[in-house]
């Protein structure tokens, strides 16, 4: 292609160009900051974030304000909200990140037990690998993925199952399903959460909950937060979590 | 071109030095938080070490492939009446623009296990992309390909085909015309787009992690040792992002006057 033979008609439409997506972002901006200063913002692990959906219209039906939901590994969120990240409400799937928030960003109030969780193992609903028993967690033939340490579906994963020849490790149990939605691993280290709400993964093989499990805690980090917080000490918060398949009370210790 | 012997105006000196901090200041900030009393501890751990191994050889790797592939291609898009040329112009840019978690998503469409290519190449070869070292060289290559392609293609475009016309009225074939006279001239553009090439397939993280997955020792390179170590222990995360920042100056630095043109 030839070099352009008028060089110097170029740039101002460039520039026009630019000046014009930086208007249209200015425009978007002023307006949408309106709508953000009502709602309230959930960090959110990402195992809790499909009931977060439901919560929030049962919050409302309280009238309660919109939800803003930011969902993650909590580990990651903590590490947000420890740099600052304004956040009404954190949802951790580790009550111990809480301890680790920085002084002035101390909760100012806090609900342990919020609800609890167990892992299972899950394969892709047409288990090509034929995963039958927990010795298959062993096999090297087939792709086993689970969450990161540090994260804590990872911990509890270690915690639960110790030394697996594990493939990829995620940075979120969310990362986990959608690598057995995909297909691309053969059995994924998940909450039975993930297995009640996914019609695409189903459990490898049937055994009582087991722990150690996961134990969920709100945080609420402003006066609004606290609100929240309040709601989900409700009996309609508590049956929403529990029609997603979460434990009010810790599971049955398990013999590990 | 000759340089102006004015000074510059005072505006544009003051906007450009507004740059320089605005690029220098995030490693001055890595560099005064930068853990030194325990850096040979945090630097020794084999976490780091492998994080490392796999940077450099699939970085190296998917360099070499981008040379390869790359070559010709650029050759192709400056030099030849292809059909649909923007089209194909715009297809090798893509990466360059494309998140790379969409790069690395449309990668396992395509190569994962139950991909367009990927099933056929489990049911046939056995070979499984995913979660390799195979993989991440693939995502590598994919988001660096593009920036060698751009550098050599400009290069070739922007130096007039007269020598390799007239060694060929002479008498000389195709394949020594590109031999003895495209080559020795497309050499330093040929460097720069590789030391590009190189540092982008360094840095990669999202096709990364999308496609390759996370595994100590196969696919978890430096960057995405460093966003794992950030939220546990965000010392050796700083350990882990020197160490990148020294790679990538190593390399980087000794070459960018002779590779990059100066004028």
């Amino acid at each position: 292609m030839n070099r352009p033979s008028h060089p110097a008609r170029r740039p101002p439409s460039a520039l026009s160009g630019l000046m014009l997506l930086v208007a249209v972002a200015l425009l978007a901006g002023s307006c949408s900051s309106g709508d953000d200063d009502e709602r309230l913002t959930v960090f959110v692990a990402s195992s809790l974030a499909d009931v977060l959906g439901d919560l929030g219209d049962a919050w409302k039906s309280f009238g309660g304000s919109e939800l803003l939901e930011v969902v993650g590994g909590s580990n990651h969120l903590a590490a947000q909200l420890r740099d600052g990240a304004p956040a009404d409400v954190f949802l951790t799937a580790d009550a111990a990140l809480l301890d680790g928030l920085s002084p002035d960003r101390a909760p100012i109030a806090v609900l342990n037990r919020l609800a609890t969780n167990h892992l299972v193992v899950a394969v892709p609903a047409d288990d090509p690998a034929g995963i039958r028993s927990p010795a298959d967690l062993q096999r090297t033939d087939a792709i086993l993925v689970a969450c990161a340490s540090g994260v804590p579906c990872g911990d509890a994963t270690i915690a639960r199952y110790g030394d697996l020849p594990i493939d990829s490790y995620e940075p979120s149990v969310r990362a986990v399903v959608a690598r057995l939605t995909l297909g691309e691993a053969d059995m994924g280290i998940v909450y039975a959460t993930d297995v009640a709400a996914e019609p695409r993964i189903t459990a490898a093989w049937n055994e009582p909950p087991a722990c150690p499990c996961i134990t969920y805690a709100a945080a609420a980090m402003t006066d609004r937060g606290s609100e929240f917080l309040e709601f989900l000490e409700t009996t309609t918060a508590q049956g929403v979590l529990a029609a997603h398949g979460f434990a009010p009370e810790p599971a049955p210790s398990g013999s590990q | 071109m000759s340089r102006t012997p004015n000074r510059p105006p005072q505006s544009i000196l003051v906007v450009a030095t507004l740059g320089i901090a605005f690029l220098a200041l995030p490693v001055v900030g890595l560099l005064q938080r930068a853990p030194w009393s325990s850096l040979d501890d945090l630097l020794g751990r084999r976490a780091v070490l492998d994080a490392l191994r796999v940077s450099l050889t699939v970085s190296a790797v998917a360099a070499a492939i981008v040379v390869v592939l790359g070559t010709p291609l650029a050759w192709i898009l400056a030099r030849v009446d292809i059909p649909l040329r923007r089209l194909v112009r715009a297809l090798v840019v893509l990466p360059m623009v494309l998140p790379p978690v969409v790069g690395g998503t449309a990668l396992l469409f395509a190569l994962g296990r139950r991909g367009l290519v990927g099933q056929w190449l489990e049911r046939w070869f056995d070979l499984t992309l995913p979660f390799t070292m195979a993989g991440a060289v693939v995502a590598a290559t994919f988001v660096a390909l593009p920036f060698y392609v751009v550098t050599v293609e400009g290069a070739l475009r922007t130096t007039a085909d007269d020598l390799e016309q007239m060694a060929g009225t002479l008498g000389a074939s195709p394949l020594t015309v590109l031999r003895r006279i495209t080559l020795p001239r497309l050499l330093p553009a040929m460097g720069a787009g590789l030391a590009l090439a190189w540092a982008r397939a360094l840095g990669e993280f999202g096709a990364t992690i999308t496609f390759a997955g996370n595994l100590p020792g196969h696919t978890r390179t430096l960057p995405l040792a460093t966003f794992q170590a950030l939220e546990s222990d965000p010392e050796a995360a700083l350990a882990l992002s020197l160490v990148l920042l020294a790679v990538s100056l190593t390399v980087l630095v000794p070459t960018r006057d002779r590779w990059l043109p100066t004028r």
